[in-house]
């Protein structure tokens, strides 16, 4: 998948910060996906989309695992010292945070995330 | 991603380079166990040569810092590349950890 971005991603050569963010959140995002939705020991298939625009890069992911909404999860406390800091969590965190939007939603049986990032941006 | 482990006075440095993502992470965490098990407590993570990590990455980082601290001793990072830095600054590591500019003054820190 990170040749896939790279290759994707060689042809509108946007910033490093701008492409870490890119193979950051979708590491993350199917990581989940296969860790945690892919417990069945059943063959399974997700597909990554990529769409670039002037500014601003789509990553849609879609898989076929029970239905899970990730960013429903309880958001994680950045300020605990480090005897409190749970150990997981921070995946889903850097996604919500390192995307300019993220968007969840349930149909004809799959999960579909839809992540936006803007270019070239403050985030 | 390689380690290379070293020492600096009583402190164990282990440079760190190349991806620490989740395929990359089990072998930082066996590493750091094997240390912990013979009885290092301070470990310096040099991430100078460290172009990625991965949440996977970030919690190896939390649970060594805890194992260490639970050990009497203490984790430390140094020279962090920009984009590790991000990924410290957005978890929040940033502010919980001992960040220093280099190996040796990070190892001075935890020494």
């Amino acid at each position: 998948m990170a040749a896939f971005i790279d290759e994707f991603c060689g042809a509108f050569a946007p910033a490093d910060k701008d492409l870490m963010a890119l193979h950051l959140a979708l590491e993350e995002v199917v990581t989940n996906v296969i860790n945690h939705g892919y417990v069945d020991g059943q063959p399974h298939t997700f597909t990554v989309e990529l769409a670039a625009e002037a500014r601003r890069v789509t990553a849609i992911v879609t898989d076929d695992a029970p239905a899970y909404d990730p960013l429903a999860r309880a958001e994680v406390d950045v300020s605990q010292p480090i005897e409190e800091r749970a150990i997981g969590g921070l995946g889903v965190h850097l996604v919500k945070k390192l995307m300019d939007s993220a968007r969840y939603e349930r149909r004809d049986g799959r999960n579909i995330l839809t992540l936006v990032r803007t270019l070239g941006g403050a985030a | 991603m390689d380690i290379i482990e070293s020492q600096l006075n009583a402190v164990t440095v282990l440079a760190l380079s190349g991806r620490l993502d989740g395929l990359a992470s089990p072998t930082l965490e066996q590493k750091v166990n094997a240390l912990a098990a013979a009885g290092t407590n301070k470990i310096v993570f040099d991430c100078g040569q460290l172009t990625y990590a991965s949440s996977a990455g970030l919690r190896v980082f939390l649970a060594s810092a805890k194992k260490l601290k639970g050990a009497g001793g203490k984790a430390a990072f140094a020279n962090l590349t920009p984009a590790v830095r991000e990924v410290f600054e957005l978890s929040g590591f940033i502010g919980i950890f001992d960040v220093q500019p280099t190996a040796a003054e990070a190892a001075a820190a935890i020494g």
